[in-house]
């Protein structure tokens, strides 16, 4: 699509020399539509940051093309700067500057007109809920401030899209709840989103489409809603005594794929639906195993995850 | 959902101005300095405290014989001038390795302003404080006895010097930090500077000098930068020597400056 | 119970002292400027005053490095100290001095141990800068009597200015602010004959040179190397500094025990 505004194909970044190279991001093909909001969903060293901080202009791919706001990230990458607003990982902010001092810095930098600083400032300020803070230094706002801060600098420009690198890691859920509203709204006001994250619930709730990353490459892409259904089965999880976890697996494997499960659980894939769990448990019963917890999850986030990576996101159910 | 196409966005279609970006630059690097006052105050105090000690220690050199002036703060005063101004393009690459290493300076390079000015306004930064602190030196040089040889014009090749040296301070430092990224690039630019500043003239005039120092000094565009640092104060400089001195000022800046431009277009890589 | 204390008093300072000295072997950046800094100033002043020996006022000396190995001496061990006390400052920052306080150890011990690492590496550097240099040129003409005598003077000297260094340190607990009083040191060490005599200076600046005992100091070292051994060099080389580290190593010990006692 010509006005994709994000498009990127066979993005490569490998680090270190000839002989020793990390191939962070491996051959990365996006489309990013208009309007939308756009999750990539990885664990850390997946190749999530490293593939934002190419389509950021920041880093230098490899290989492989992208085209940001229809400007080619390499060749043209003052035109992706003007268009798009980032926020990466680490609130990058100066302590010994205020909030204010910050924003009104981006407009100079930005070129928006001086007439228009103070007031942008101001608003940007409001929007974020620093107008208190606004003249204290940079140094002595907490960790959410400072990351309310590097959302406000991100937005100085009203930006057609948007890079949010784990937005809320580390926040608590009330300010995670926030800022997802945040980013909502932005939405509905015509920002495109790529907001990359390692929560599940994140990429479940807030994207429109989502693209998981594994060791430098995506292994599934489209509408959550999608992903689950593929997956299909529910998963039926099961606690049992390490010393009979092999004859329990034995049996699970006769309603269905065995799934990967967490430490000391067993996960099966029930093809024929729920009904099976009590022969699933008369069955168990009959070997001489104990069935010490049982769970029927349907599909979800972390099972697309699972079945296209082999391993859990997040280490429990 | 409506989709507002970037035309409709004024904000983001503006092209940022060169001097504006650097200005902008500028100024916030000179507020932080103020902000920082184990940065701020010995990168006056140091430069003042070199002119007095060094005066006073060596007073009794300008009696060797045929030695260009009968005060000793005549000749060393220049010497803190030009150690204070090469510092202070020190103290703007040791900024840069800190905002590399915060990540702050990632939030510049997303910006679309024009690469260039990213050195100028550190730049003109570093010229602000190189005049402060030549200003500064010449006010305290003064009344511990300093003068001019001729007229108040003998200043300017002081101030010249100041300058010029500050550009290339920060030409070399912003280079390395950009080379570097991290602290190791500021023990090399203290080093480095720290060196190629003594080995001249720094300390006593060549025609005193024995064997290797004397070589060293003669090839260093250092020595002529101290020469031409120093013209107003001493007598009888030649305007070969002067000539010399900004000539090496405009090409150790022109060296340093692209240095520093080129590894900047070398951070994404 | 008095005797196993003792020992225990000696062994707990000698494994701080060790502690201490494997730290500054580890560290060579930090080692670096505290040897390299001093004999690069001798070697430039070597070569750019040449000539002034023989201005009025200047000693009887063959060459200006003669001259100068004393103040090089005196500046190394200020580098140096900086290191060790900065060292102190540090552990106390990340809590390890904490640690040190909670066990039963010798309390006095974690102080001088730090200081008797500061000593040993002055004594090492007296050595080191009059082995390097006498390739160069340089005379002793006390001969190995003389080296002998400046290594003790080094070891005090060392003393006393890490005494001043380990106060400052226990008092502030910062790094930063120990690093930010050396130049304070280094301008003390302007302000005396430390790099020329104190007969050619004039006005205020000699006034100040003839009340600091660091020219004293570096006198007496001096005269142990141009002179000889003489009464008058070693007490000026030793027992000056000797006093002194007895009021800074007493300066310390205090302000551990008024920190000890705030915790």
């Amino acid at each position: 699509m010509p006005d994709s505004p994000i498009v990127a194909e066979g993005l490569v970044r490998h680090f270190g020399s000839a002989d020793d190279v990390v191939k962070a991001v491996d051959g990365v093909d996006l489309e990013v539509r208009p309007g939308e909001i756009f999750g990539f969903l990885g664990p850390n060293g997946a190749g999530k940051s490293t593939t934002v901080r190419m389509l950021a202009t920041l880093l230098r791919p490899t290989g492989g093309v992208a085209r940001v706001a229809g400007f080619d990230v390499v060749a043209e990458a003052d035109g992706v700067r003007r268009n798009i607003g980032v926020a990466l990982q680490d609130a990058a902010i100066d302590p010994l500057m205020s909030g204010r001092e910050l924003l009104k810095l981006q407009a100079v930098l930005y070129g928006l007109p001086p007439s228009r600083h103070a007031e942008r400032a101001a608003e940007l300020l409001e929007r974020v809920g620093l107008s208190a803070a606004a003249d204290r230094r940079v140094g002595t706002y907490s960790g959410g401030m400072r990351r309310r801060l590097d959302l406000a600098l991100s937005l100085i420009h009203e930006p057609v899209v948007l890079f949010l690198d784990e937005p809320t890691t580390g926040l608590d859920p009330m300010s995670r709840i926030s800022l997802w509203e945040e980013i909502r709204r932005l939405n509905a006001d015509g920002t495109t989103v790529l907001l990359t994250t390692q929560y599940l619930e994140e990429a479940d709730q807030l994207a429109d489409r989502v693209a998981i990353i594994d060791h430098g490459v995506i292994v599934r892409e489209g509408r959550a809603a999608d992903l689950k259904a593929e997956v299909g089965s529910p998963t039926l999880l099961v606690v049992v005594d390490d010393d009979k976890l092999d004859v329990a697996a034995g049996v699970l494997a006769r309603f269905g794929e065995l799934r990967p499960s967490a430490e000391g659980t067993l996960g099966v894939g029930l093809a024929d639906g729920p009904s099976l769990v009590s022969a699933v448990v008369r069955d168990l019963d009959e070997a001489g195993v104990m069935v010490k917890n049982l769970e029927l999850h349907e599909p979800s986030l972390d099972d697309v995850f699972a079945e296209a990576t082999g391993y859990r996101l997040e280490g429990a159910t | 959902m409506t989709v507002t196409t970037p035309a409709t966005r004024a904000a983001n279609t503006v092209h940022t101005g060169r001097m504006a970006a650097s200005v902008g630059l500028a100024v916030r690097s000179l507020r932080n300095i103020r902000r920082l006052p184990s940065t701020f105050l010995p990168a006056v105090l140091m430069p003042i405290f070199q002119a007095i000690a060094f005066a006073g220690t060596f007073f009794a050199i300008t009696q060797i014989p045929g030695f260009p002036t009968d005060r000793s703060i005549n000749w060393f005063m220049p010497l803190a001038v030009v150690l204070g101004s090469g510092f202070a393009g020190i103290g703007i690459g040791l900024a840069m390795v800190r905002d590399i290493e915060t990540g702050f300076y990632d939030r510049i390079r997303m910006t679309p302003a024009p690469r260039s000015s990213l050195i100028t306004g550190p730049w003109l930064s570093a010229l602000a404080r190189s005049l402060i602190v030549t200003s500064a030196v010449v006010a305290v040089g003064m009344l511990f006895g300093a003068r001019l040889s001729g007229t108040i014009v003998g200043l300017l090749p002081l101030y010249v010097a100041g300058l010029g040296v500050a550009t290339i301070g920060t030409g070399w430092a912003l280079g390395l930090a950009f080379l570097f990224r991290d602290m190791r690039g500021a023990a090399i630019m203290q080093l480095t500077l720290f060196l190629v500043l003594f080995l001249t003239e720094a300390q006593a005039p060549i025609m005193v000098m024995d064997g290797w120092l004397e070589t060293v000094a003669r090839v260093n565009p250092f020595t002529y930068i101290l020469r031409l640092a120093r013209s107003g104060f001493l007598t009888d400089t030649p305007t070969r020597d002067i000539l010399l001195g900004l000539g090496a000022i405009v090409v150790l800046s022109s060296l340093t400056m692209s240095f520093a431009r080129r590894q900047l277009g070398r951070l994404d890589r | 119970m008095t005797s196993g204390l003792t020992i225990s008093h000696r062994a707990q300072t000698w494994a701080m002292s060790r502690r201490s000295i494997t730290g500054l072997r580890r560290q060579p950046a930090l080692v670096i400027p505290s040897m390299v800094f001093p004999l690069f100033f001798c070697a430039l002043g070597t070569a750019s005053f040449g000539r002034a020996i023989d201005l009025p006022g200047f000693p009887d000396v063959d060459s200006y490095l003669d001259f100068a190995l004393a103040g090089a001496i005196v500046q190394g061990i200020l580098f140096g100290s900086v290191v060790s006390a900065v060292g102190l400052a540090t552990d106390i920052e990340n809590g390890f001095f904490d640690r040190l306080l909670a066990a039963p150890s010798t309390r006095p011990g974690i102080v001088i141990g730090r200081l008797a690492s500061g000593m040993t590496y002055g004594a090492f550097q007296t050595l080191f800068f009059t082995v390097v240099l006498i390739p160069f040129g340089l005379t002793i003409r006390g001969g190995v009597p003389a080296v002998i005598a400046m290594m003790v003077a080094g070891v005090f000297v060392a003393l006393a200015v890490g005494g001043l260094m380990g106060s400052m340190a226990i008092r502030t607990g910062s790094s930063e602010a120990v690093q930010g009083a050396f130049p304070l040191l280094f301008v003390a060490l302007f302000f005396s004959s430390a790099f020329f005599p104190r007969e050619t200076m004039s006005g205020i600046y000699g006034a100040l040179a003839d009340l600091n005992p660091i020219s004293y100091m570096v006198e007496g070292l001096r005269d142990l190397v141009i002179v000889g051994v003489t009464w008058s060099a070693l007490f000026r080389a030793i027992v000056i500094p000797a006093t002194m580290a007895a009021a800074t190593v007493a300066l310390a010990l205090h302000s551990l025990r008024k920190r000890v006692a705030a915790s």
